[in-house]
Order: structure tokens, then C-alpha cells, then sequence
């Protein structure tokens, strides 16, 4: 999720404080109280499983940017990472780059192989569900 | 200073022949990425006798998720102020910075109504929420059946030829993704591709687009009518399938499914088209669906960025991008049929 969750986790304790002055408006203090908790519900619903879904989305991906030559791209490099950093900065560093790389090997896909076009719709499917929250609307 | 006191200077110098003018429970309204929103009773004395109203105050926030100009969406509701499209009277326009810190407007507070989506959903309102969708998609077709020079806004609003209104919209958002995305989006992008190599036909006219026509916009009651349309700070003139569009995004369902979380979407749309004599060609409208995931997309993106960069650190700056922007791409799935 972006903005990250620790550094809007931060930020909702420095709100906390402000909200604990006596001089806040209490419509302001709802208002703000409710929007922080539906912000640490979601965080918490992430918590456990943010390493592993990108970890396990990682793994995809670079099986599908080893094919890049498929379509005339090489993207050797990127195929070949290991996600050795479990911190979940890192883990979503390389997610960022991996993903990138794909829009690259789509778009090459289109035109000229609809095998790798359609294993790639596949799993950005299957990321989607990975992603998807308990309260999602869609 | 309190904003009270500033407030009541800035309507004293508005309202000349009113004195002892005071700003009296002052209190901000939840919500309100794109603007700050209060409400508040303004009180004063004129002809010998105390008079009071209640209004509200929508100032520019420090940094937004929707970069808008102000004046487009006070004179949006000034246009259709008085026509089939309820909506609130615009009082005051201050697009200088010095009154109150920023450009603000004030209106009259429609008061006594319900905006909120997820109280539809349990009584008293479950049980009207068919003739709701009736009244929000006839509404909506009033806006696309408007002539924009006829209510003044084709002087205020930036004009587009019928066979380049797609290409602008995509433009405009795909260039917000281009600057305000933080992390890659490529069931986005993919979505993108395809909207330029399948363009939708020419509009059918040249009309005014709400923008960010959906449940939560307006204002309603138990019995299923609708006292105000509400946030026209992305009003342009367009093609009205783009408003019809943004109104069947899958994340407006609110997770039931349904057209807006009221009506069976074939049922809106059908509204739509009796009321406005419009036609919503199943192609083109496919287009500004897909074309409205996008453009949500680029507004949650947008959100994030404004947090992201400091300018503004309200938590109402994470919670689209958190809450909707995978539900966005599920959205855009659904509309490509591929979930």
C-alpha cells in the first residue's frame, strides 16, 4: 500500500496527540478519530501477510520476465533477483521495478505473442486477489 | 486568529447594509479531499431585526487530490441554480489567498439531509433505494440534456470539439498518472493501451460533464427525493457518456454490485437514456467505463502523492489510495471482463 503503513502509522500517532489537547473541536476530533481507525483497521489487516504476498508476486513475475525474449526483450537481470531483504521496503522495492519491467514485456506481449499476453493478464489477476481488502467494494 | 472572526470580516465587507455580523458553530465536515468543507450560522442585524442562515464554507486545502479551478465550480452551480438539477445557492467567490489563507467560496447549506453512501444501505432508506436511482439517473440526465451556452458555461469552461472530448479526458489523466504515481500500474496502463487504440465515436453533443457524478454526491431523504447535487469541482464541458460512465464505476456499487449500490445497471441506464433522449451506445459507453477506472485511479494516485509530498498529511489524503486503488484495478478487470 502506498503512502507505506509505517509512516502513516507515524503520522496517526502524532494525531492521537493533537487530538488529546482539550482544545480541539470535537467535530474535528470525530472526524479525524474515525478516519485513523479505518486507516489501523486496514493496516492491520495487512500486517501479517505484506512480506509473503510480495514475496509470492515477486517470484510470478520474474518467471514471466524470463520469457522477455519471447518478444525480443531481455530482462535477465531482473529474472534472476532472489528477495533476499524480507524487510517489506525492500520486498516492494523490487515488486516496483519488477512491475515496471512488466508494463515493458505487456505492451511487447500485445503485438507479438498472446501466450505471454495472456499469462501475464493471469497474474495481474491473481495480484489483484492477493491485494484485495475485506471491505474492498469491487 | 480564529477562523470565526476572519469569516465574519470577509461577509461583512459582502454584505454592506448588514451589521453586528456573527460567525456562530463553526465545525468541519468529514470528508473533503479536493476542499475543506464547514458549515456554519451566520447571524446579523439589518432592518431592525436579528436575521440568521445557515451556509458553508469550501476553502482550497494546502495541497489536493483534484487540482481544480474554484471559479469552474461556483459557476457550475450557479448555472443550474433554479433548474430540474437541485443544487445549492452560491453565494460568495474569494479567489484571492488573504481573507482566509486560501480561495474559498460560500453557499447555502441544504440542510436536513442524508449524503452518506453507507447509510443507504440499512432503514429507513433500503427501502427506497430503486426510486432514489430513478431520481439520481433522471438528474443526471437534466445535466446531460443542458445547453451549456444557454445556462453560461460555455464562457466559463474550456470548449471541446465532439470528436476530441476522449482524447482530451485521457490526456488529462493519463498525464496525472504520468506525474503523481508513486508505484508501477499495469493493469492501468494496459487499460490505457486499449483506450487509444479503440477511440469511442464522436459525442453525441458537446455538453456539461459533472465530473464525479456518484452515490455519496448528493444529498437525499426517506422518501427517496434529491435536494442537492453536490461537488462539481471537476465540471467540464464533454461527452455526457463520460458522467454515465463514472456513475456506473464498479466502486461506486459500495460492494453490492448494483449500479450506484441502487439500481440494476441495465435499469440506469435506461433511465438515462428515456429522461436525457440520449443514446448510451453499449461501445462507447464500454469506453468511458473503462476510461473512468483510469481517471480513478489517477485521483487515488493523486491523493498519495499530495500525502506523500507533505503538503497536506490528513488521513483523509491515505484512505482512497488505500481503500480503492486495488478495488480500482479490480474495477477496470471487471469492465475489460477479465474478473
Amino acid at each position: 500500500m502506498t503512502p507505506a503503513v509505517p509512516a502513516v502509522l507515524a503520522e496517526i500517532a502524532g494525531l492521537a496527540l493533537r487530538n488529546a489537547m482539550p482544545d480541539v473541536h470535537p467535530a474535528d476530533r470525530a472526524s479525524s478519530l474515525g478516519l485513523s481507525a479505518a486507516l489501523l483497521g486496514m493496516a492491520a489487516e495487512v500486517w501479517d501477510g505484506t512480506a509473503a504476498r510480495l514475496v509470492e508476486e515477486n517470484r510470478a513475475v520474474r518467471a514471466l520476465l524470463a520469457r522477455a525474449g519471447e518478444v525480443g526483450l531481455d530482462f535477465a537481470e531482473l529474472a534472476v533477483g532472489d528477495d533476499a531483504d524480507l524487510r517489506i521496503s525492500s520486498l516492494q522495492a523490487a515488486n516496483d521495478a519488477l512491475r515496471a519491467a512488466l508494463i515493458a514485456l505487456q505492451t511487447a506481449a500485445e503485438a507479438k505473442s498472446p501466450t505471454l499476453d495472456a499469462d501475464i493478464w493471469a497474474e495481474l489477476v491473481a495480484s489483484t486477489e492477493r491485494r484485495k481488502m475485506a471491505a474492498s467494494p469491487v | 486568529m480564529a477562523l470565526e472572526p476572519r469569516l465574519a470580516a470577509y461577509i461583512a465587507t459582502r454584505m454592506p447594509h448588514a451589521s453586528d455580523i456573527v460567525v456562530e458553530d463553526l465545525s468541519r465536515i468529514s470528508g473533503g479531499a479536493s476542499r475543506e468543507t464547514y458549515r456554519f450560522r451566520l447571524t446579523w442585524a439589518q432592518d431592525g431585526a436579528r436575521q440568521d442562515r445557515k451556509l458553508i464554507l469550501r476553502r482550497d486545502p494546502p495541497a489536493s487530490l483534484i487540482d481544480t479551478e474554484r471559479r469552474i465550480e461556483f459557476e457550475a452551480y450557479r448555472a443550474f441554480r433554479g433548474s430540474a438539477v437541485p443544487v445549492p445557492e452560491m453565494l460568495w467567490l474569494e479567489e484571492e489567498s488573504e481573507a482566509l489563507d486560501h480561495p474559498f467560496f460560500i453557499a447555502e447549506e441544504i440542510a436536513g439531509f442524508q449524503a452518506s453512501p453507507q447509510m443507504l444501505f440499512g432503514p429507513p432508506y433500503v427501502a427506497i433505494l430503486p426510486k432514489l436511482g430513478e431520481r439520481k439517473w433522471t438528474i443526471l440526465a437534466e445535466i446531460a440534456k443542458a445547453d451549456p451556452a444557454a445556462i453560461g458555461l460555455a464562457d466559463v469552461m474550456p470548449g471541446v470539439a465532439a470528436d476530441a472530448c476522449w482524447d482530451r479526458e485521457l490526456s488529462y489523466w493519463e498525464g496525472v498518472l504520468d506525474d503523481d504515481e508513486s508505484q508501477p500500474l499495469p493493469i492501468i496502463r494496459a487499460a490505457i493501451r486499449w483506450l487509444r487504440a479503440n477511440p469511442p465515436p464522436p459525442a453525441q453533443k458537446v455538453g456539461v460533464v459533472h465530473g464525479d457524478y456518484r452515490t455519496g454526491n448528493f444529498l437525499y431523504d426517506d422518501a427517496g427525493a434529491i435536494h442537492g447535487i453536490l461537488d462539481w469541482e471537476m465540471a467540464h464541458l464533454g461527452d455526457p457518456l463520460e458522467d454515465l460512465g463514472w456513475s456506473l464505476n464498479p466502486v461506486w456499487s459500495f460492494g453490492t454490485g448494483i449500479a450506484g449500490g441502487l439500481l440494476p445497471r441495465a435499469e440506469a441506464i435506461a433511465i438515462w437514456e428515456r429522461a436525457s433522449g440520449l443514446k448510451a451506445d453499449p461501445a462507447a459507453l464500454h469506453w468511458w467505463e473503462l476510461f473512468n477506472c483510469v481517471k480513478g485511479q489517477a485521483i487515488w494516485v493523486s491523493s498519495a502523492r499530495a500525502w506523500l509530498d507533505g503538503g497536506n498529511r490528513e488521513p483523509i489524503m491515505v484512505y482512497p489510495p488505500w481503500a480503492l486503488q486495488n478495488a480500482q484495478d479490480r474495477a477496470a478487470l471487471k469492465v475489460m471482463g477479465r474478473l
